[in-house]
């Protein structure tokens, strides 16, 4: 077990350093000039080169990588938007819990609707339950989340009056200027991204469930529990299910790490001040500190997110349980 | 994406005939009086959405994009500053802090500023001179690093600015600050010096306002409110300065901004009350939708701005170093075709370079302003036409501009050319076209807006040949003609009624003679307000309503 | 009384491409404490006819007619519960592939113990005991603590002794053993075997060994059927049909035992594919493949008939006795010509 973390830590870092060079390397590519933004249409040159220094740009590329590392290791900082001299940790902290509701949000959503549909589906395939729900599912994966947002918005939002069109409130109470917070305001502005973030992947879910659970019920251990007397259910419950949820178990976890790195439509169409949100800004300003911030906080995800999946599995598949 | 990203020295040169009307009016009277009147305006919270983006920086020795400039206006005790009110008047300054406008040396050099007495911040403490030499002080420090790009234009305006700049004084030794009396001395004369106060670097701050690089969120203002709180990225809460007792409208008891909303929500929100205004305006395809704008009771608001949009030509290069070609493409481009295709409202066809409101305006039309006139660019462009190598017309790849240029490069087609269709990402965009020596040909996406309601600020700042530069060139066509600069250099030493018609007759020999650009419309601001609110001021230099002056109550 | 008795059984899958007859008319019986080899390719139906016995077809998709007496109880058309309450009890199955046919996330005991509390109502801790109990019979060493181990820590031998033990841990009347031994190694089959008899003798329960080996059928069985294209084609006591084989499907599986033919090298083969099921052939199902093929053959599907020798002989054949002997005593002589010149 020990070995086994050592090597996932390496491994982190290994990634790590893979995802910020070549950030780094594709900034360094990309003809985009930070400073001459920063510095204004028309600034002139001495303007530029003085705004230049200022942001440490008139260093060689290794040099800047250097600094980033060296601040990050020295002072555990990711440093300060070229934009608005935020703090990229602050405004990763501050990013990072609103992304979080909306992907933990939906994913207790689409889990709780894609696993049973999934396996009734694969229960009944063909019936009209089965039919129905794959059209659904079709559906949810040829509709864009711009486009289910909006239209979510404009009937449930503003003709209804059910929920609010967009914006997002603190779970928890006590932030200065907030307009709303608490957990109620919080889960009633949450309520239209949720369902808008978890259409696509319910989709993918009760399409993964089903033919999971249709595969694991042809499984010979399941003929051998039918034969030795169990009834549906617990043929069901006891055999199928938890062989079937194990590839659903990796999945998640690969798309809860990969989707905390930003849910960037959702966000940006309701106005969710997230990491998504956060990103799409600094690639339209070449903010490279913020781009390489939650580039860094993403891979931590994704990595933190392989790593549960792995001891989860653990605990799920006595095969691979590291003895 | 309205920035005002050019604040460059000459933005101010407000004509002096300006100053001279300012004080000949009174500015004590356009102070005193009261915009918009009436207890009854006053209370509610004004809920204000920014969609696609949020303020860079609210400290104002950091912040110099207009969108921070409307929001400071309503926080900031200026010396002298605009009063809340529409169309031409709205240019006129007026003695805010100050008692009067300054007194000046005969040698032009020193001015004086005595400030009202009584004046307070919203923490109570009192306002003095010394606010003010803080605020120059804040803008120029090295501790700051501010405000990028600016420095240049300041430093060498007041005695001493550039040792303090370069790290070299603890102060600027030309503003000295004892009571109630503040003295600037500059370097030499200056007529403009007045109007540079105006710009919302210059209100007052505590003198105990520290010197930071990454800017405050919220500090202490004189002006009718001040930033309660502020998280970047989600909102900036305003509140009433219970210590402001001048006369400037406000309003609403709180002001609220969201910034970085979508654009189309943003409208659903205005529509159902959620919000009152997004400041940024409304999606141009809603245009067609909401009725007759600025009708009595209608929601749907439209004011022109200052800025003119032009395509720019490559004059440094062939096919467009001829400049018979670059008239023939003046009458192949289908002007209302590219208007038509940005929504209703957009704006208004133009052929030159001044807008309405500028000194020394002139309608003229030298070209098709109502629609392509591909025999005339035939007959004017000749046979050079099928001779030129092929246009590269460059444009930013979003969908709006794909479009218009789509529309663009078949109006050339028509009338004999051959294109190079040339799709870039924004960021790329203006690196390309502002770099001397650059491969373009026809740049879609060029506009300039007033900086300041001055002709020069067009004219002098858009095509002097002598300011191009390396990179980050503003003159985008890279035209360089010694003969204009002569005539430019001529009609910005003009002062009053002659300086006008200096600059009516410049805008028209510029497009006369050498058509650098393709200017086809001035823009629009359409906004969208809810039910509730009154007493809508515009001001086309911000290109926003007065936010104080706007009521819900 | 028969303990099972299986009368006209068929089964029919509704697919895509249309109906598949994977069983048709199998009539057989099964007395107590005897075995019942059945022989036969893969897609002769043999496997699916257990299958059916044991209602484990799925019932949206197959169609089944004929009969199933369990001590004279009739068994299709028995609700599901009734059909649970027999599955795993009265009647054990084992499955071919012992990898595949335990869950790899539960517990050897575990799994044993569902087995026990699904038909008795004891306590777990009972069913635990039964559990290490039956593990010790089916000779796993260290019974007591492997009973906590998961299937992926014991060989392919030991996972067909779990299985054993699994299907006998009620105590059934009737084992159906599909194939046990096949994914198994020459000496763990022995091994495999060997533990089968010894238990039957104990438990006085009888078997149904399916097999396609012969070799398996020579050393277990009673009675054997050999069953081909769904239906069944020959039926007889092991030893009669060892001494006369009376249909030419039957001679080249005997042809093909390698027991029979270890010096040449070169086993018979059964030219062909098996029969499709979608579309049988006309007549007799073995027709295609059969080097003795007369024109009857091809219209006419033989009937189950007794043979001379006795009634519990009987076979599907057109050729006539003198024929049928005349080609048996030939190949009969061939294959023991191999074997004595090894």
């Amino acid at each position: 077990m020990t070995q086994f973390l050592i090597r996932r830590i390496f491994w982190a870092i290994f990634l790590f350093f893979v995802a910020t060079i070549i950030t780094y390397l594709i900034f360094w590519v990309i003809p985009a000039d930070p400073a001459k933004l920063a510095a204004g249409r028309g600034a002139t040159m001495q303007d530029v080169a003085r705004v230049r220094h200022f942001l440490h740009l008139d260093e060689p590329i290794w040099e800047q990588y250097g600094r980033f590392v060296w601040n990050l290791i020295r002072h555990g900082s990711l440093g300060r938007s070229f934009v608005n001299r935020q703090s990229v940790d602050y405004t990763i902290g501050q990013d990072a819990p609103v992304t979080a509701s909306l992907v933990f949000g939906a994913a207790v959503f689409w889990l709780s609707l894609s696993i049973p549909i999934g396996i009734l589906s694969a229960l009944r395939p063909r019936s009209v339950l089965d039919r129905v729900s794959m059209t659904f599912v079709l559906i949810g994966i040829s509709a864009h989340p711009v486009w289910i947002g909006l239209i979510l918005s404009y009937f449930v939002g503003y003709r209804l009056h059910l929920t609010p069109i967009s914006g997002y409130c603190n779970f928890f109470p006590g932030t200065a200027g907030a307009q709303c917070e608490g957990p109620v305001q919080w889960a009633y502005h949450m309520i239209l991204p949720w369902i808008t973030f978890m259409v696509l992947f319910t989709a993918l879910y009760v399409r993964l469930v089903r033919a999971n659970v249709m595969e694991t019920m042809s499984e010979d251990y399941v003929r051998t529990a039918r034969a030795k007397g169990a009834s549906q259910s617990r043929v069901m419950v006891q055999h199928v299910l938890r062989n079937s949820m194990l590839p659903v178990v990796t999945i998640l976890g690969m798309d809860l790490g990969l989707a905390l790195g930003g849910a960037i439509f959702t966000e940006g169409i309701f106005n969710l001040p997230g990491l998504g949100h956060e990103i799409i800004n600094a690639y339209n300003n070449d903010d490279l500190p913020v781009i390489t911030g939650v580039i860094v906080f993403s891979t931590i995800c994704v990595i933190t997110f392989n790593l549960i999946v792995d001891i989860a599995y653990g605990f799920l598949d006595p095969r691979i349980r590291p003895s | 994406m309205r920035r005002k990203q050019l604040l460059s020295l000459f933005m101010l040169v407000v004509g002096v005939a300006l100053l001279v009307a300012a004080m000949a009016v009174g500015g004590a009277s356009s102070a005193t009086k009261k915009p918009g009147s009436a207890e009854a305006l006053k209370g509610g919270t004004l809920k204000l959405n920014e969609n696609s983006e949020d303020f860079d920086y609210v400290d104002p020795g950091l912040a110099y994009r207009t969108d921070d400039w409307s929001m400071l206006y309503t926080v900031n005790l200026m010396l002298v500053n605009f009063p809340e009110k529409a169309g031409a008047a709205g240019s006129q300054l007026y003695p805010e802090a100050a008692t009067s406008f300054p007194t000046v040396s005969k040698d032009g050099k020193t001015y004086t500023f005595h400030l009202r007495p009584g004046l307070k911040f919203s923490n109570g403490q009192p306002v003095t001179a010394a606010a003010y030499q803080r605020a120059w002080e804040r803008n120029l420090s090295p501790k700051m690093g501010s405000p990028l790009g600016v420095n240049d234009q300041f430093q060498n305006v007041i005695v001493g600015a550039d040792a303090f700049l370069n790290g070299k004084a603890q102060h600027i030794s030309g503003i000295s600050a004892k009571g109630l009396t503040l003295t600037f001395h500059l370097t030499k004369p200056n007529p403009t010096f007045v109007s540079y106060l105006s710009m919302q670097w210059f209100g007052a701050i505590p003198p105990s306002t520290p010197y930071t690089t990454h800017g405050l969120n919220t500090f202490a203002s004189a002006g009718p409110y001040y930033i309660a709180s502020r998280t970047p990225g989600r909102s900036t809460v305003l509140k009433r300065n219970p210590y402001y007792k001048g006369s400037r409208p406000a309003n609403p008891d709180e002001i609220v901004f969201t910034p970085n909303v979508d654009v189309d929500q943003s409208l659903l929100q205005v529509k159902s009350g959620q919000s009152d205004l997004d400041i940024g305006g409304i999606p141009p395809t809603a245009a067609a939708t909401l009725g007759t704008p600025n009708a009595a009771g209608s929601q749907f608001k439209v004011g022109p701005t200052s800025c003119i949009n032009y395509m720019a030509m490559n004059t440094a290069k062939a096919p467009f170093n001829n400049v018979s070609l670059r008239k023939a493409v003046n009458w192949a481009i289908d002007r209302p075709a590219q208007l038509r295709l940005l929504g209703k409202y957009a704006g208004k066809r133009s052929d030159q370079i001044l807008v309405p409101g500028i000194p020394g305006y002139k309608p003229f039309n030298i070209y098709a302003i109502s629609g392509a006139d591909v025999a005339k660019a035939k007959s004017v462009g000749g046979s050079a036409i099928a001779s030129a190598p092929s246009v590269n017309v460059i444009h930013t790849n979003t969908a709006s501009s794909t479009n218009r240029a789509q529309v663009v490069e078949f109006n050339l087609k028509q009338a004999g050319f051959k294109v190079t269709d040339n799709p870039v990402p924004g960021t790329t965009y203006y690196q390309n076209i502002q770099t001397k020596g650059t491969s373009y040909d026809l740049a879609m996406n060029g506009g300039w807006c007033a900086d300041y309601f001055d002709p020069f600020d067009y004219i002098n700042v858009l095509f002097d040949g002598r300011t191009i530069q390396q990179t980050n060139n503003v003159d985008w066509s890279f035209f360089n003609n010694a003969k204009f600069d002569k005539d430019m250099d001529a009609a910005a030493s003009k002062s009053g009624a002659a300086r006008a018609a200096a600059y009516g007759k410049l805008d028209q020999e510029l497009m006369a003679d050498y058509a650098p650009v393709v200017p086809y419309f001035i823009s629009n601001d359409r906004f969208y307000v809810s039910k509730r609110v009154k007493n809508w001021i515009y001001s086309s230099y911000f290109g926003e309503p007065y936010y104080n002056a706007l009521s819900v109550g | 009384m028969a303990a099972l008795e299986v009368t006209d059984l068929s089964t029919s899958f509704r697919t895509d491409d249309g109906i598949v007859k994977a069983v048709s008319g199998v009539s057989f019986g099964l007395d107590e404490g005897r075995t019942l080899g059945v022989v036969g390719e893969s897609g002769s139906g043999k496997s699916v006819t257990f299958l059916t016995v044991m209602g484990l077809v799925d019932p949206r998709s197959a169609q089944v007619g004929g009969s199933v007496k369990l001590h004279g109880q009739e068994m299709l058309g028995m609700s599901t519960s009734q059909l649970r309450q027999i599955r795993g009890s009265k009647i054990g199955m084992i499955f071919q592939d012992p990898m595949t046919s335990l869950n790899p996330v539960k517990t050897i005991g575990w799994q044993l113990e569902e087995a026990v509390l699904i038909h008795q109502d004891v306590t777990r801790k009972e069913a635990r005991k039964q559990a290490i109990a039956i593990l010790k019979e089916v000779e796993i060493p260290r019974a007591d603590q492997r009973v906590d181990d998961y299937p992926h820590q014991f060989s392919g031998g030991m996972r067909q002794r779990v299985m054993i033990a699994m299907a006998l841990i009620n105590n059934p009347e009737i084992l159906i053993a599909d194939e046990p031994t096949t994914a198994l190694d020459v000496t763990t089959q022995a091994q495999i075997l060997r533990l089968m008899k010894r238990l039957q003798d104990e438990h006085k329960m009888a078997i149904v060994m399916i097999t396609h080996d012969l070799g398996v059928v020579a050393e277990l069985a009673d009675d054997v059927i050999v069953m081909y294209g769904g239906r069944v084609v020959e039926q007889a006591k092991v030893d009669d049909l060892f001494a006369k084989p009376e249909m030419p499907y039957t001679w080249g599986l005997l042809g093909s035992l390698p027991r029979l033919n270890a010096a040449g090298g070169r086993l018979d083969q059964i030219p062909g594919q098996p029969p499709s099921l979608l579309n049988p052939p006309s007549g007799c199902p073995f027709h295609p493949r059969c080097e003795f093929v007369m024109n009857v053959c091809r219209q006419e599907l033989p009937a189950l008939d007794p043979s001379t020798q006795g009634l519990e002989h009987r076979f599907r054949c057109h050729l006539d006795e003198e024929a049928r002997t005349r080609i048996w005593n030939a190949k009969k002589a061939a294959l023991s010509a191999a074997e004595t010149a090894a």
